[in-house]
């Protein structure tokens, strides 16, 4: 294994952590915070150590899959840690593990928050909440490809490794090029969106925040009544923008390509629509009766059905208070997830399209045992091994969940809340129900269950393999021996 | 953030139809050198392995089909390069590619039916270029036996100057003698530009020593390189007869050229049905209706007599075994055709002799094409050559103004180590510089050097 570039690449990502810290000891300095100097601080030694470890070139750039999965996961334990420290020493969140769930929660962008009190927070720390959404929301590994020389062509891996999805393409052929445009249509987006917000009076800070959070499809408020408290106009548009961050990617790139009629005609980003459309129209029935009016429902309805669908997680109601049915529409989004390469998690519709298609396929063939068909995507036949990786990823999805649902249940806690719990962190949205709910969060968890969740988080962002491959034995011993040869 | 100081040269936009062997070798280097790069191929497991190793798109399809070249954006698309398996699917993909974009194109044609027409189909169907791998592999083979104790020939300068490649043997004259006595007593218009010992290329300076077992290349008028050849001490006369054993399309393309220079020519073909045909196509060849691998069949016709021994069949392992056969039993010079790219390292260890491999022969030129197209956009590199499997280089610059290069005595430039000017080539004169001449406006300039990247001539300062 080739250790020396995964030390490379470690270094950059630690680097670039470092100067992403920058912009908080600005708001430090603007709002007069003691807190800003310590992310200086910080974001100073991860500057100066990260450089330090990726200053010698690897002599090989020989780099292949396990490579791409090992050093997106340690990437991502090695940010969050990182990034953790700030709320640490400013005492803001003064246990470690605290801290880390709510970092972790940052960058997975799940938005699932361990703090009673979010306005008690200084702005500084606020903003670096919000900030490591929009980070993690693409990606720091992809933006670590938009900037940094590499050469050859096997880091598709990394990539692959860090963008959800089940086939990872390219817009262009060159990977550089295309992280390049990825993070144009992310920052022209967000832009947009603050734009959007602050023409609805919203505040400059407020703006900057929630638009970070609807970029990444985070959901960190910061009011405790997350976006409860802001006009219904602001709730459009962050509705409205959380959709579009869910969509596809290489949509608004095909758009930008002017090949409107194929961007159009993308049959994942139809069936998202769709289900969007199906289940806000089954919300906004389900809870008119309980609301001021249609226009109540509707906002409220579709507001909900955008952020759980999309794996955002703001919210502008207490929805564990609806009634059962829009409950269970609810969960039943979380898993489905936003868009393959999109900002969002969960399943992603792609995966829930392919898994459809397979059963229909399947269900056929009972009729016609001899016939032969092939699943289509967008009017091409899917390989085979997309087929299969996708069955294998809902397979291991259904463990990982399990099992983690087995560990939660030593709280002690009610069914709802554990499994709303583990479904919303696995699916990076946030908030579940019943004690997890929107008006809650997750600080009465024991440690345990906060590293299980923690994990969850990491897992269902790097979509689980990168995090599982962690604990393949065959890499350890690899990885050891590589080391101990490098040594002699 | 975005913005980049150092923003690297445009690559072109290329499109490559098939990922074959041929297809593969220009993706690595192609995709090295900063192009974009799309490949097209029917097999999605090819298109798939090839995107994990390279930075580069691949799209599953017909290359000639019109959606799938507009997929690939064919219209923006600088080079299209088809090297699928079939001629016909190449020449079209090219005619398709030429009417809908409007790109170079450059296609492999290998039957020899349509590979006699090449100027014609070449013309009528708009192609930058079409190339032979058997042909070059062969026109590459009849070089090297024509000046037999050269490992390998490049030509220049429209063919005036020669870069030969050759290996000092044991006990030469040349053995344990520095640069600078060589170009005082032996030869002074010629000059070793690179050379390998023990799997290193390094450009050698004036107290460079040379010790047997040594590849020099070196670089001298076509005269001089023979004349110096032979003052050391090697014979440089052509061979008389030659064994082709194999009777391919390679073989039959070099039979054609050995026969033109007078050289007898024996093909040793298992395939009766082939033999026939040859013996229509080289009537004043002698066609051996057998197996090449058979020691006896080779002794009957006479391998250890044998003036030269060119290895072309299909299999790359017999092909090998065969050179060392012939190494063994007769003082032969070998020629060996390999076919796959791989083991490279083994393959130079053995004691083969020359070694063709017809695919990189092709990539190399169709590269060359690349690499012109897109130097001359906005530098003056003519043409580049890549020596010792690509660890060294040896650049042609024009010298279109007055620089910083121009002017100064070579030996008071201050020029990047590891580099060498090698010749200048002026008022149609080739020129084998030494430290006192200066470079002028109006020259071109040939640069030997192990770094890679050159796009103007002021890169050769340090």
């Amino acid at each position: 294994m080739n250790l020396s570039m995964i030390r490379y690449i470690l270094g950059y990502v630690l680097a670039v952590e470092g100067l992403l810290m920058a912009p908080c000891s600005l708001v430090g300095l603007i709002y007069g915070e003691q807190e800003g100097w310590w992310f200086l601080a910080v974001g100073a030694v991860s500057l100066a150590l990260g450089l330090l470890i990726a200053r010698k070139k690897p002599s090989s750039q020989v780099f292949y899959l396990k490579e791409g999965c090992v050093s997106t996961a340690l990437c991502w334990i090695i940010m969050s840690a990182v990034g953790c420290l700030p709320f640490v020493f400013t005492g803001e969140i003064p246990q470690f593990t605290d801290a880390m769930f709510e970092v972790v929660s940052g960058f997975t962008t799940t938005g699932a928050s361990i703090l009673n009190d979010v306005e008690a927070l200084s702005h500084v720390s606020l903003f670096w909440r919000s900030f490591t959404h929009w980070v993690g929301g693409m990606g720091v590994l992809v933006f670590v490809l938009a900037v940094v020389p590499l050469s050859g062509g096997s880091h598709i891996n990394l990539m692959r490794a860090e963008s959800p999805g089940p086939s990872v393409g390219k817009l262009v052929p060159r990977l550089r090029h295309t992280a390049r445009i990825l993070y144009l249509i992310y920052i022209g987006l967000t832009l947009l969106e603050i734009v959007l917000l602050l023409a609805g009076r919203m505040p400059l800070f407020d703006a900057l925040t929630t638009s970070f959070g609807t970029a990444g499809t985070g959901g960190f408020g910061i009011k405790n009544t997350s976006i409860g408290g802001y006009s219904a106009y602001i709730q459009w548009v962050v509705a409205v923008f959380m959709i579009l961050f869910g969509v596809n990617f290489n949509a608004y790139y095909l758009l930008l390509m002017r090949h409107f009629r194929d961007a159009f005609s993308m049959e994942e980003v139809r069936a998202y629509l769709a289900v969007i459309l199906g289940a806000s129209a089954a919300v906004f029935f389900n809870i008119l009766r309980m609301s001021r009016g249609v226009f109540d429902a509707l906002t409220k309805a579709v507001f909900q059905v955008a952020s759980i669908i999309t794996t955002t997680g703001f919210a502008t109601t207490d929805f564990d208070l609806w009634p059962q049915t829009s409950r269970l529409v609810l969960v039943l989004l979380m898993f489905i997830g936003a868009c393959a390469g999109s900002t969002g998690g969960g399943m992603k519709v792609s995966r829930i399209l392919i898994g459809a298609k397979t059963v229909i396929k399947e269900f056929g063939s009972y009729i016609h045992p001899k016939s032969i068909k092939k699943i289509k995507m967008d009017g091409k036949p899917i390989e085979h091994e997309v087929v299969r990786s996708t069955n294998v990823y809902f397979i291991a999805f259904t463990t990982v969940f399990a099992l983690s649902l087995f560990l939660l249940s030593f709280e002690g806690r009610d069914l709802v809340t554990s499994f709303t719990a583990v479904a919303a962190t696995i699916n990076n949205i946030g908030p579940g129900l019943n004690q997890v709910g929107p008006t809650c969060n997750f600080s009465f968890f024991s440690d345990f269950s906060k590293w299980v969740l923690i994990f969850d988080m990491l897992a269902g962002r790097l979509e689980l393999f990168p995090m599982l491959m962690l604990f393949h034995p065959a890499l350890w011993k690899e990885g050891l021996s590589s080391r101990r040869e490098r040594n002699k | 953030m975005f913005g980049k100081k150092h923003e690297e040269k445009r690559g072109l936009q290329i499109i490559i139809v098939g990922c074959g062997k041929v297809g593969r070798t220009l993706v690595e280097q192609l995709s090295r050198e900063g192009h974009d790069i799309i490949v097209v191929d029917k097999d999605a497991k090819r298109v798939q392995s090839l995107a994990n190793l390279y930075d580069i798109m691949g799209i599953v399809g017909n290359g000639a089909s019109y959606s799938v070249l507009q997929e690939a954006g064919i219209e923006n698309t600088d080079l299209l390069i088809a090297v699928t398996e079939s001629d016909e699917l190449n020449l079209l993909c090219c005619t398709v590619a030429k009417r809908v974009g409007d790109c170079a194109a450059i296609a492999r044609v290998r039957t020899p039916d349509y590979s006699r027409e090449v100027g014609y189909l070449r013309e009528k169907l708009g192609l930058a270029m079409i190339v032979n791998p058997e042909l070059e592999a062969a026109s590459e083979a009849a070089r090297i036996l024509y000046l037999p104790t050269a490992l390998e020939i490049d030509s220049f300068a429209h063919g005036q100057a020669d870069m030969i490649k050759f290996k000092v043997p044991e006990g030469n004259v040349l053995d344990g003698m520095n640069l600078i006595t060589l170009g005082q007593r032996i030869a002074p218009d010629i000059l070793i530009c690179a050379v390998e010992r023990e799997g290193q290329v390094t450009i050698p300076g004036g107290t460079f020593q040379i010790r047997s077992g040594d590849i020099l290349s070196f670089a001298a008028s076509r005269s001089a390189g023979k004349a110096f050849l032979e003052r050391i001490g090697f014979k440089t006369n052509a061979v008389r007869n030659a064994m082709l054993i194999g009777g391919g399309k390679a073989s039959y393309y070099l039979a054609k050229q050995l026969l033109n220079m007078g050289i007898h020519v024996k093909i040793i073909e298992i395939d009766r049905v082939r033999c026939e045909e040859l013996s229509v196509l080289l009537p004043q060849a002698v066609i051996i209706n057998g197996d090449g691998t058979n020691e006896e069949l080779l002794r009957e016709e006479g391998i250890e007599r044998a003036e030269a021994v060119v290895a072309l069949t299909g299999i790359d392992e017999e092909n090998i075994l065969l050179t060392l056969y012939a190494r063994r039993v007769s003082q032969a010079k070998t020629i060996t055709k390999i076919n796959r790219i791989t083991f490279q390292d083994v393959i130079n260890s053995l004691d083969l002799g020359s070694v063709i491999y017809p695919k990189y022969i092709t990539a190399e030129a169709i590269i060359r094409y690349a690499r012109a197209m897109r130097e001359s956009m906005d530098s003056n590199i003519e043409t580049l050559y890549h020596m010792f499997d690509h660890r060294a280089e040896a650049v042609e610059f024009r010298v279109d103004g007055d620089s910083a290069v121009t002017g100064v005595p070579l030996k008071d430039l201050p020029l990047k180590s590891d580099l060498l000017v090698s010749s200048i080539f002026r008022s149609g004169k080739v020129l084998i510089p030494n430290g006192q001449d200066m470079i002028r406006k109006g020259d071109t300039i040939m640069v030997v050097t192990t770094h890679t990247g050159f796009s103007d001539i002021q890169d050769i300062l340090a």
